[in-house]
């Protein structure tokens, strides 16, 4: 992954965020990480203060999405990431314990980009996270416009 | 209340009107019979009297008649008189036979016939001699006797007393004329009377028949009424246990799917723990010949060992019974797909799934005929292959394991036993078996105390019933009866 790709991460539960953050260093990467535990606050931080997305202009973000979230659904936050000139082609990984079809499918028609559930075995989780890590270092991510 | 009492009353009275009704009508027609019968009596008495006046009178008639031919004979001499006289008498005598006749039945007093026959006899006599005297030239002699009026005397008596028979005989006549006349009156009044009140008893019948049929009618209607009610209580009812189903389905779903965030947070920590143990204790044994330090780190090592494996095998089975949780609710909400299914097939292939297990117990399968049914294909594959499962699992060790498969048809349900020799289940735990995370008897096999829970509740999905019959050392037998055309009309009607 070229640097310097900024991964956002939004994930409610703070210990999954931790051991998600660690897995990915296991396997490498060394992109700085913004963790967000609320969709509120992600979603100021992704539009800015104006709602317009334009401060990530020319920045390249990677955006780890939990669907679980106290506040707003990771569904609605993907649908505005999607929907954002500035951010729509920033890709989002959907990363949830949800492995609902019908919760799949909708969020690949929203533009989803990868859909991984979290297995329950941590060993699993570990392994899977590990290789999320290895693939972040091969994608390309383009620059938000 | 009241309502109930008028009706019954009203049921009661209709029997009560219908027998009365009967009865009067049996009393006019008996009445009418014996009327008919009086008057019919009456009647032949009357012809009776007649009769009787006739015979008498006839007496009189031929005794005149003989008498003015005798008359005529006297006065003129002529023979021609003689001969009607002789014709006369001669005619008499099938006359007097009928009186005596009338005498012999009864209609007349033997006296009274005595009586006239002596004054015929006289007066036959009389003229006789009178007829004699004058053919043997003694015509004075003849008009004599006459003129003695020993004959009119005669004549007159007989007259009297025929007079006053026929006078009896006429009034006796009069007396039954009237009585017959009574008696038709009677009838003709016990004939209105009894149909006035046959009618008027009709009526009341009718009217309490169309008050019942009109009660009837609304009772219909309020049952009508409370049966839609009814409908629609269930309709609301069955819709709010529908509601309340999925409910619980969504929270177990919910649950079991909340459960898993902390404990994949458990377990991932723990293997972070495990994998700093190494350098936490490196660092605590570098100080170099202090043998005590090194046994206490390495106790404390060991302490450190069992807590870790403590907590990873209760996140471990935590993760299993979240699993099953999750499972059973997904099963719970999965829809059914009815199909034609041939069980021999479904048997056959999970046999041979287990074919490896049923070599390694070396157990013997027997496979009946089995019934084929419509249902959801998957439903029945999980629901046998725990049942298959469950038999082979747990067999008696030391005697050869002995499984059979059965199936019957039973009206409009399939039965399908699984039964096996093995270990059993005490009757206690019967009820048990079937409950989620519970199982029975010695546990020395792996398991989670899913399986029957989970056969049950598809069972009972399938609008079926699940029993048991088992007793311990002597093997287990489960019997599953299913509806053999299951549809989704059937689950919806049963939820």
């Amino acid at each position: 992954m070229t640097s310097p790709v900024l991964i956002v991460m939004i994930e409610d539960d703070e210990g999954h965020a931790r051991l998600i953050e660690r897995n990915i260093r296991r396997a490498g990467v060394n992109n700085e990480i913004v963790p967000f535990t609320n969709g509120t606050d992600a979603l100021k931080f992704l539009f800015g203060p104006d709602g317009s997305g334009i401060d990530h202009k020319n920045r390249a973000l990677l955006v780890l999405l939990d669907l679980n979230l106290p506040d707003t659904t990771g569904v609605e936050i993907l649908q505005r990431i999607k929907e954002n000139v500035h951010l729509k082609r920033s890709p989002v990984v959907v990363l949830t314990t949800t492995d609902d079809a019908v919760e799949i499918q909708r969020c690949y028609d929203l533009g989803c980009n990868v859909y991984i559930t979290k297995p329950v075995n941590y060993d699993n989780f570990a392994n899977a996270i590990r290789q999320l890590g290895l693939f972040f270092q091969v994608i390309q991510v383009p620059a938000a416009t | 209340m009241t309502r109930s009492l008028r009706e019954s009353l009203a049921h009661r009275s209709q029997p009560i009107l219908l027998g009365l009704g009967f009865a009067l009508l049996v009393a006019i027609s008996s009445g009418t019979l014996w009327l008919v019968q009086q008057t019919s009596d009456d009647a032949q008495s009357v012809i009776q009297a007649q009769e009787n006046q006739r015979g008498l009178t006839a007496v009189l008639l031929a005794l005149r008649r003989a008498e003015s031919y005798q008359r005529g004979f006297l006065l003129v001499g002529q023979p021609e008189y003689e001969q009607g006289y002789r014709l006369t008498i001669s005619s008499l005598a099938p006359i007097l036979e009928n009186l005596k006749a009338l005498q012999a039945e009864g209609h007349l007093r033997e006296s009274d016939v005595a009586e006239i026959m002596h004054l015929i006899d006289d007066k036959l006599a009389e003229m006789e001699q009178t007829i004699q005297l004058y053919s043997a030239g003694q015509t004075e002699a003849a008009r004599g006797l006459v003129a003695s009026g020993s004959g009119r005397d005669v004549m007159e008596n007989l007259r009297t007393l025929i007079g006053k028979l026929s006078g009896e005989q006429r009034s006796l006549l009069n007396a039954r004329t009237g009585d017959t006349q009574q008696s038709i009156r009677w009838l003709a009044i016990a004939t209105v009377l009894g149909t006035i009140i046959i009618m008027l008893l009709a009526a009341a019948s009718v009217w309490l028949l169309r008050r019942s049929n009109l009660e009837r009618d609304e009772a219909l209607d309020t049952l009508e009424a409370t049966n839609a009610n009814l409908e629609t209580t269930i309709q609301a009812r069955t819709a709010d246990l529908r509601e309340a189903n999925e409910e619980i389905q969504r929270f177990a779903y919910i649950v079991s799917h909340d459960l898993r965030s902390p404990l994949v947070n458990i377990m991932g920590f723990t293997s972070e723990l495990e994998a700093v143990r190494d350098a936490i204790f490196s660092k605590l044994a570098t100080t170099p010949g202090d043998e005590a330090a090194a046994q206490e780190n390495q106790e404390l090592g060991r302490d450190f060992d069992e807590a870790i494996g403590f907590i990873r095998s209760a996140t471990v089975k935590m993760d299993r019974l979240i699993n099953a949780v999750l499972r059973l609710s997904r099963e719970g909400r999965r829809e059914f797909r009815p199909e034609r299914l041939n069980l021999s097939e479904i048997v056959g292939s999970i046999l041979g799934s287990v074919s490896h297990q049923i070599s390694e117990v070396d157990a013997k399968i027997t496979v009946g005929d089995l019934p084929s049914l419509t249902s959801d294909r998957l439903s029945l594959e999980q629901i046998l292959s725990n049942l298959i499962d469950n038999a082979l699992k747990y067999l008696q060790s030391g005697r050869q394991g002995e499984i059979e498969i059965s199936g019957s048809v039973r009206g409009i349900y399939a039965v399908i036993q699984v039964s096996d020799n093995g270990r059993g289940i005490h009757p206690n735990d019967h009820q048990r078996v079937f409950d989620l995370f519970r199982r029975a008897g010695a546990q020395d096999r792996p398991g989670e105390g899913i399986g029957l829970a989970h056969v049950r509740a598809l069972v009972r999905r399938l609008g079926g019933t699940l029993s048991l019959n088992s007793a311990p050392d002597e093997g287990s037998t489960f019997t599953i009866t299913l509806p053999r055309e299951w549809s989704a009309e059937r689950e919806r009607s049963a939820a």
